[in-house]
């Protein structure tokens, strides 16, 4: 926690240096949780978390290419403590300077960031370089320090490097061969495991004819010598309004698991496999209505595992230039052994957004074929409603109750305050 | 002191050499621009609606990031190979809002006035984790695996 508000601290110190910039932006969001907990046996209890999350974006400093992007939390429990852990808490989920060249998407980044390239998803304290080449391949690096996380000091390694090489050829195809590493990791009691974590991996997208495109994934774990992972997406598209898409999923557990800080919940030594396939169907009928539907088939292969079919459907609705949109759902996950549960969940929302006042309705319900702690069902309503003070600053306030197996009633209350500031107009607010 | 010189030399006449390779080898292309140029509307966005042909920085038709229940249901496919593409229109932050080393809230609590977002955990997930991790483990590995799993430790040692 101290080397968080350290790291904080030494971001926002760095602000008054960038006071200069000629874009500022500032998204601020206030939120006070109010919550009564009752669970059956034990006294209610009531928590208050005050919880502030603040980004901050420096735009066009120095030479117009160069910014500054920031964006982390901080809590304070005004009751009882609403974690395990203290009743203060936050977090820097990211604070860096980045350069962007204006020609071949080049970007350099240094500082608090997250990593998606290839088989890498990463936050790492460090630098990153991207860049498109010529005859159509790009090649991306990054390397650092790994973000711990509060629990323990050692879940991570002391450092993880990586990098991505892609080749395109315009509107057909796309490769790319991604590795990452990360050293030192902590081997715990284990004494059989590597202290190192080390993926190799190639991505494609491929759309060989107007209509379908394939996308998808394999990773290579070279520390546990085994594929972890090989993902893929197919999609038809034969008309504008109908979309088709069929995913192939396959995960040896014993690579695919083997980096995790939870050897006990995530364990990769009962050599399982799991394999999932399914597919889509959306269809938008009409301009405002559009229906899908999903099937995918779960084979979890190991002791105590079995099979899974998940599968259901959504209708959604878009009125009045998408100042109303509403939705209502069904979803199954029906397992085939008697030792897990199945359940059945039905959802229905709906959301007016006006220029000056927005309100939202959400209810969801799950039905479980074995009853929880004698409770064969659960459900929660949601209902929120707010007013724009300006057009960006706004304040909500949702009011949600609940029953479910672990408590007799859940009520919560969320005061929400938002306020986005850009100091010029740069086209679409993101 | 002639054989400094002649070190700066060669270490000019190296970088220059450098600099002029590099300049063929990266691509000349204007960059994708920071911000979506337009304003756009609430909900989900079509791209295709007024874009036909490809994406100029990704070589790939617009129709293919058109925010369909598909794509948002499969958008980790996209951020590795366009995450570039997706900084257009999005902040990092809009990522953290559900992939984070430590997430405070729920997603769907803290956007709780807005349902028509695909947020996951609705409702009393906490229960429902049971079945669903015992169903397929690896949805939960993907954000909890090894980051974003303070919580889960409570439990789980």
């Amino acid at each position: 926690m101290k080397h968080k508000l350290r790291l904080m601290t030494l971001a926002f110190a760095s602000l008054p240096s960038l006071a200069a910039a000629a874009d500022l932006g500032v998204d601020a969001t206030s939120l006070i949780r109010l919550e009564e907990r009752s669970v059956p046996g034990f006294k209610d209890e009531n928590v208050v978390p005050a919880t502030q999350f603040l980004g901050v974006d420096l735009d066009k400093l120095g030479d117009g290419n160069l910014s500054f992007h920031l964006h982390g939390w901080g809590r304070v429990d005004l009751a009882h403590r609403s974690t395990d852990e203290g009743t203060t808490d936050g977090d820097l989920s990211y604070a860096y300077l980045a350069y962007r060249f204006p020609k071949a998407d080049g970007l350099v980044r240094l500082g608090r960031f997250y990593v998606y390239e290839g088989i890498a998803a990463e936050q790492l304290d460090g630098v990153s370089v991207r860049g498109d080449l010529a005859k159509g391949f790009t090649a991306s690096l990054f390397g650092g320090a790994p973000v711990r996380l509060d629990i323990t000091d050692r879940n991570k390694g002391d450092y993880v490097v990586g990098g991505r090489v892609g080749f395109r050829v315009p509107g057909i195809l796309e490769i790319g061969a991604s590795a990452l590493r990360e050293g030192n990791t902590d081997t715990g009691q284990t004494a059989n495991l590597k202290n190192y974590r080390q993926l190799v991996g190639g991505d494609i997208w491929l759309a060989p004819f107007r209509m379908i495109e394939v996308r998808g994934h394999s990773s290579y774990n070279t520390a546990t010598d085994g594929f972890a992972e090989h993902s893929y997406l197919v999609l038809f598209q034969p008309l504008k309004d109908l979309s088709i898409s069929a995913e192939y999923n396959d995960y040896r557990l014993k690579d695919y698991f083997a980096s995790t800080n939870l050897r006990s919940l995530f364990n990769p030594d009962k050599g399982e496999t799991l394999r999932s396939y399914g597919g889509s169907v959306t269809y938008v009928i009409a301009k405002p209505v559009e229906v899908s539907a999903d099937y995918k088939r779960i084979n979890y292969h190991g002791d105590n595992h079995g099979n899974t079919h998940r599968y259901g459907g959504e209708v959604r609705l878009t009125l009045a230039d998408r100042k109303v949109r509403a939705g209502v759902s069904y979803h199954r996950a029906d397992s085939n052994r008697a030792d897990v549960n199945s359940y059945h969940e039905v959802r229905g929302w709906g959301l007016y957004d006006a220029a000056a006042y927005f309100a939202s309705l959400d209810a969801i319900a799950h039905f479980y074929r074995q009853s929880i702690d004698t409770r064969s069902h659960d459900y929660e309503f949601v209902g929120s409603a707010g007013y724009r003070i300006l057009p960006n600053l706004a304040f909500s306030g949702d009011i949600a109750y609940g029953r479910n197996p672990r408590l007799d009633s859940e009520l919560r209350g969320v005061l929400r305050l938002t306020w986005n500031f850009t100091s010029t107009s740069k086209g679409a607010a993101k | 002191m002639r054989r400094i010189k002649l070190l700066s030399l060669c270490a000019a006449f190296a970088g220059a050499m450098a600099l002029a390779a590099c300049t063929h080898v990266i691509s000349q292309e204007t960059s994708l621009p920071s911000w979506h140029p337009e304003a756009l509307g609430e909900g989900r966005v079509d791209c295709s609606e007024c874009h036909e042909d490809k994406v100029k920085g990704v070589l790939k038709p617009y129709a293919s990031f058109s925010h369909t229940p598909v794509f948002v249901k499969n958008h980790r496919f996209y951020a590795g190979e366009d995450g570039r593409l997706c900084a257009t229109c999005h902040k990092p932050s809009f990522c953290t809002d559900c992939h984070a080393n430590e997430l405070e809230i729920k997603p769907s609590i803290r956007y709780g006035n807005r349902p028509d977002r695909e947020l996951v955990h609705r409702g009393d997930y906490l229960t429902r984790h049971r079945i669903d991790g015992k169903i397929d483990p690896t949805s939960c590995f993907k954000c909890h695996g090894r980051t974003n799993n303070e919580q889960c430790v409570a439990c789980h040692r």
